[in-house]
């Protein structure tokens, strides 16, 4: 409801004529003690709004940031966006703060301590841009020259799904380096692996949430991070309204309170869960008969223990149930599973029950705690198997893949690429990707994917592999597990050029410190994504006038290094730049970073704004018409997408028994001259025969003994983390206690209190928590949201670096807490190249200090 | 003449904060210190049960703009610095303000001087103070650059930005200014500045939930008016008689 001013106006008469009047009024005597007077005058701030993006997280919402004088005030949700329906979360409403943190590197930088390590300082001193850069294509230059341009590696943080392909993409191919790598895999890649390996979508899922009845959150709290936020949060109350929340998470989250059911499932039993569950629904008879099919005889001959015969079934949509059922469901009752999960059998079969009873509006919807351990891609798709079960595949209320956004694609390079590039471009990445052990197999394509964390053990084998890094908005020394190596590949480094807004740990390594743009803010480019059954376009767009000697990392620097590279010989970057990429409109060339830039939104979005044949999304009149509402959203999800035999898996069908996987495994053994089951012992993983090809539970791999580490650890992230970047800001801070159980200005492990009296340990204790990668010093928390024999801890403080807010003394590398990846040992789901994190498979154990 | 109110559906909030920071935008709060949170709009949380039976609760809570408010009892000034409209808005006249912080002192609701406990939910302030002598922006005022020469100071910051404070968000009141004085008391004003102006006040236009719901309790046909007069609710320490005109409905969580 909007309040109009005329009700106001007219409900105090008297106010009005004293406002034009000013001033201070004679208090009126009235009937109660309290003295009542009119207000004395009042206005809103006056300014406007334009368009954004926010990248607090990987929801990437359209926002809308309010510009008072040239100054980024205030933030909103953009306020035609359908995916985040005109809203942000809290992590939006730190954009301004984040904007102006007095701890921004406001100038270039290099370092004069030749010395590097944690807590060896850089003693960086400001230079110019021209310098800077000069130190940077000398130093590109000198491997093109040594005909070794496959020692550049560049590695990207948060990115611009546009500009990036410029820094990404046309940088090193141009270049000539096959060393390019994203975050992604240490963030929440495996849990891609369920929906991909099962149904061919290697991507997040949406969900229509306005239309779910039962939502099943798994390992994440949708309402504090992980995939629209805003979405989840306005939508939460309805589904407890009218139908059954469920959450399967082993700390207390914010959906877990929320929740009808809380299943503090064991860490890392997932699979086991999911198992139970899938059970419970086969021998009861119910799946979705529509999706799944059913028995020829029409009687269900799923009966606990017993094998059934698969021509007995006759499936629809999927492949593969009754091996499923034969390979690993048979004997999975619940009360085999409560050993496992210490899930009483009673609950799992329950709230098995209440999925079944609202499908196919039962949406699963599945976060990073199921898949990103070492096991993690068979959890995932034993979790992301229930939505097949269900039907809730691709239908209104349940779990969808996602809408593509027309984008307009950037000029080709190949005729930009010479004969040096031709032979380094194209060699083996630095990753270990495809190696026996590392079948990475994202878009189950054995090697294709990204395994990030694994870089830095390249460069400690091997310290000539990298002599020229380049990165942009990262801090692996603090966002990838055990970060120490990092620490040890990065100070042995011959170069480092890092394009970052703060002085983050990873910058503490650098030869030369590139100062960004705070793009939510500063930037201009198109990010696009989905949410809430639509896909979009959002401009990210200069909101206030840049107050420092900032620029784009992706577009405006590229430009910049181009030219340089130029002026050194190699002039083909700069040349593709200058030649290829026209104004869509004008089809003028760029003569300076700022134009390039503007060219460069402007191709990637004049396919919505300028549109060859009519689109069925939101119409746009032109550039200014985009600039201004900011939003370019798809129409709906067409529903049913993959039905029919059109999911892109090897049989077209939703693959219970994943023919998609063994395909992409026998190219992976074969390669190696092995067989799969070798391939999945080297990689630690349990399964060998056909189970290797099915959704099944596998006991989580653990590093350290029980007697040595007693504890399991949950991490987690801080609904008020803008990925690792907001800890330096005073209202992330203030508003830490929002992360359930923490405490605000500080870094709190929790710990059920039953495990604190055997330890003789108290609230406020000051404790030491080790596992075989590492320790970290914080404070204690007694908490009843976490089981016995399991504690936690929100990602987000431990920062030695970054700020001096986020440090407890920056300039002695001093964290203000600890940071989680301390003690998370170097490990991953090799099936998808991702990081563990999650999933206990690293011990620890707690000491007083 | 309308009498506003809030009320706030414990249900749809997640305690995920957007209202609470939307509040330190809108109203330029300066952060913690002096034992004073500046936080006009804040929670507090609590967590009971023994494991696996446990719920986590927080509530939002800010000024109850009172009908009977003890703060104003307590102003000594001649007008009283603190004083309520006709619309109920229970307002700070800087102007008028002496700092005697009595205010703090009555409120039941406000804790005068925060410790620890207010970093775990468990106390909060309504009310807070501008210390003599101290800035009351203090992270502008702060002349020292980590990295002498290549990072900025909070001084430079706001220098360059052309404001007090560089994300100033610069309403106009007679009230209690944008950037508050020394020597003054603060609080929640329920963005008279906005809704004098037909505006939602910051916290319930950002909510993601809607859990907020702003309006006119007279006004039969406004959404407070019929929440009040269909659900139940409940008022934070009715038994001090102050009748505040902030109203709670539902229960946090389900299982509660």
């Amino acid at each position: 409801m909007k309040l109009t001013r005329r009700s106001f106006i007219q409900g105090s008469a008297a106010a009005a004529t004293l406002f034009m009047v000013g001033g201070l009024h004679a208090a009126q005597p009235k009937t109660s003690a309290i003295v009542i007077r009119d207000g004395e005058p009042a206005s809103p701030a006056k300014g406007d709004w334009v368009a954004s993006c926010c990248q607090g997280c990987t929801a990437w919402c359209a926002i809308e940031i309010f510009v008072q004088d040239g100054r980024a005030v205030r933030v909103r949700g953009n306020q035609l966006s359908k995916a985040n329906g005109g809203y942000v979360c809290p992590r939006g409403h730190l954009i301004p703060q984040q904007t102006y943190d007095p701890d921004r590197i406001k100038v270039p930088m290099k370092r004069t301590n030749p010395l590097k390590g944690r807590g060896v300082d850089p003693k960086f001193v400001p230079i110019s841009w021209d310098e800077a850069l000069d130190m940077v294509a000398d130093k590109m230059i000198e491997l093109r020259n040594n005909n070794e341009p496959h020692k550049l590696t560049y590695i990207r943080g948060r990115y611009s799904s546009t500009a990036t392909q410029i820094l990404y993409g046309a940088l090193p191919a141009v270049f000539g380096t096959p060393n390019y790598f994203s975050h992604s895999s240490i963030c929440a890649e495996a849990e891609k692996m369920g929906p991909g390996l099962t149904q061919g979508f290697f991507g997040y899922r949406d969900y229509d949430l306005a239309r779910t009845q039962c939502l099943v959150i798994w390992g994440c709290d949708p309402v504090s991070s992980n995939r629209m936020v805003p979405a989840a949060i306005a939508n939460l109350s309805g589904i407890i309204d009218r139908g059954t929340l469920i959450t399967v998470d082993p700390r207390l989250s914010t959906s877990a309170t929320k929740s009808h059911e809380w299943l503090p499932i064991k860490v890392g039993t997932d699979g086991a869960l999911a198992s139970a569950i899938a059970h419970v629904l086969l021998v009861e008879g119910l799946w979705n008969k529509a999706f799944v099919g059913d028995f020829k005889e029409g009687k269900n001959l799923f009966v606990a223990g017993k094998m059934v015969d698969e021509a007995a079934f006759a499936e629809t949509e999927t492949n593969g149930l009754v091996k499923w059922w034969n390979l690993e469901l048979k004997d999975k009752t619940p009360v085999w599973a409560e050993k496992e999960t210490l899930i009483p059998a009673a609950q799992t079969l329950r709230v098995a029950r209440l999925m079944a009873k609202s499908a196919p509006q039962t949406a699963v919807w599945m976060g990073p705690g199921v898949g990103m351990n070492p096991r993690g891609t068979y959890a995932s798709m034993a979790v992301h198997a229930l939505n097949g079960l269900l039907g809730s595949i691709d239908v209104e209320g349940g779990v969808l893949q996602t809408n593509s956004v027309p984008l307009g694609a950037y000029p080709k390079y190949d005729a930009y690429l010479d004969e040096v590039t031709k032979k380094y471009g194209k060699g083996k990445k630095i990753d270990g990707r495809g190696d026996k052990d590392m079948p990475a197999m994202m878009n189950a394509r054995p090697g294709s994917g990204v395994v990030a964390n694994n870089i830095a053990n390249t460069m400690l084998k091997d310290p000539d592999a990298v002599k020229v890094l380049l990165s942009s908005w990262s801090n692996f020394n603090f966002s990838c597990t055990d970060p120490a190596r990092w620490d040890k590949a990065l100070s042995k480094l011959p170069f480092f050029a890092h394009m970052v807004t703060n002085a983050s740990e990873m910058t503490q390594f650098a030869d030369v410190v590139l100062p960004s743009t705070f793009n939510a803010t500063e930037g201009l480019s198109v990010i696009t994504n989905n949410g809430a059954t639509h896909g979009f376009a959002s401009i990210q767009q200069p909101a206030g006038k840049r107050l420092w000697d900032v620029k784009q990392e992706e577009t405006e620097v590229c430009w910049l290094l181009a030219a340089k590279l130029k002026a050194r010989g190699f002039a083909n970057l700069y040349d593709y730049f200058a030649t290829e990429f026209k104004d869509p409109e004008t089809g003028k060339t760029a003569s300076n970073e700022m134009e390039f830039s503007e060219i460069l939104a402007k191709i990637s979005s004049a396919t919505m704004w300028m549109p060859k044949e009519p689109l069925k999304g939101d119409k746009l009149s032109g550039w200014a018409d985009f600039k201004k509402k900011g939003i370019y959203n798809t129409q709906q999800y067409t529903f049913k997408k993959g039905w029919g035999g059109k999911f892109n898996t090897a049989t077209k069908k939703f693959e219970f028994f994943s023919e998609t996987m063994k395909k992409g495994l026998l190219e992976h053994a074969t390669k190696h001259q092995t067989t799969v089951d070798d391939i999945l012992k080297v990689s630690g993983y349990l399964a060998q025969g056909d189970l290797a090809f099915v959704p099944h539970y596998e006991p989580p791999k653990r590093h350290g003994s029980l007697k040595d580490y007693p504890f399991e650890f949950v991490d987690y992230k801080s609904r008020l983390n803008r990925e690792g970047r907001s800890a330096n800001l005073p209202w992330y801070q203030e508003f830490k206690k929002l992360d359930d159980g923490d405490v605000s200005w500080g870094d709190v492990l929790k710990m059920n209190p039953v495990d604190a009296k055997k330890l003789g340990l108290k609230t406020g204790d000051t404790v030491k928590v080790s596992s075989m990668a590492g320790a970290i010093v914080t404070k204690l928390k007694l908490w009843e949201g976490i089981r016995p024999g399991t504690i936690t801890k929100a990602f987000g403080q431990g920062h030695w670096a970054y700020g001096r807010i986020a440090a407890k003394d920056y300039a002695k590398a001093q964290p203000l807490g600890g940071n989680n990846n301390e003690i998370l040992v170097d490990d991953y789901d090799r099936l998808s190249g991702s990081t563990a994190r999650n999933g206990g498979f690293t011990g620890v154990k707690v000491q007083k200090v | 003449m309308p009498k506003f109110g809030m009320v706030i559906d414990l249900q749809k909030c997640v305690g995920c904060g957007s209202c609470a920071l939307a509040c330190k935008a809108e109203n330029n709060t300066r952060s913690r210190g002096n034992a004073q949170s500046y936080n006009w709009a804040d929670f507090i949380s609590k967590t009971e049960g023994i494991f696996p039976n446990t719920k986590h609760f927080t509530m939002p809570v800010l000024c109850n703009h009172c009908s009977e408010p003890a703060c104003i009892k307590s102003c000594p000034t001649e007008p009283t610095a603190i004083f309520k409209t006709p619309e109920g808005f229970v307002l700070i006249n800087e102007e008028l303000c002496v700092g005697c912080q009595a205010c703090q002192q009555s409120c039941p609701y406000s804790s005068p001087t925060l410790d620890d406990r207010s970093l775990n939910g468990e106390t909060y302030s309504v009310l807070s103070f501008n210390p003599k002598r101290r800035p009351t922006q203090p992270q502008w005022a702060d002349k020292v650059a980590m990295i002498p020469g290549c990072t900025a100071s909070g001084v430079e910051t706001a220098e360059k930005s052309g404001a007090a404070a560089p994300n100033l968000n610069h309403y106009e009141s007679e009230n209690s200014y944008a950037i508050r004085n020394q020597n003054v008391v603060e609080k929640c004003t329920f963005c008279h500045h906005r809704v004098s102006h037909g505006l939602q006040p910051a916290c319930v236009e950002v909510c993601p939930s809607k859990a907020r719901i702003f309006g006119d309790q007279l006004d039969a046909g406004s959404e407070i008016a019929k929440i009040l007069a269909k659900e139940k609710t409940f008022r934070l320490q009715e038994d001090k008689g102050t009748k505040p005109n902030v109203y709670y409905i539902n229960k946090y969580s389900p299982r509660a």
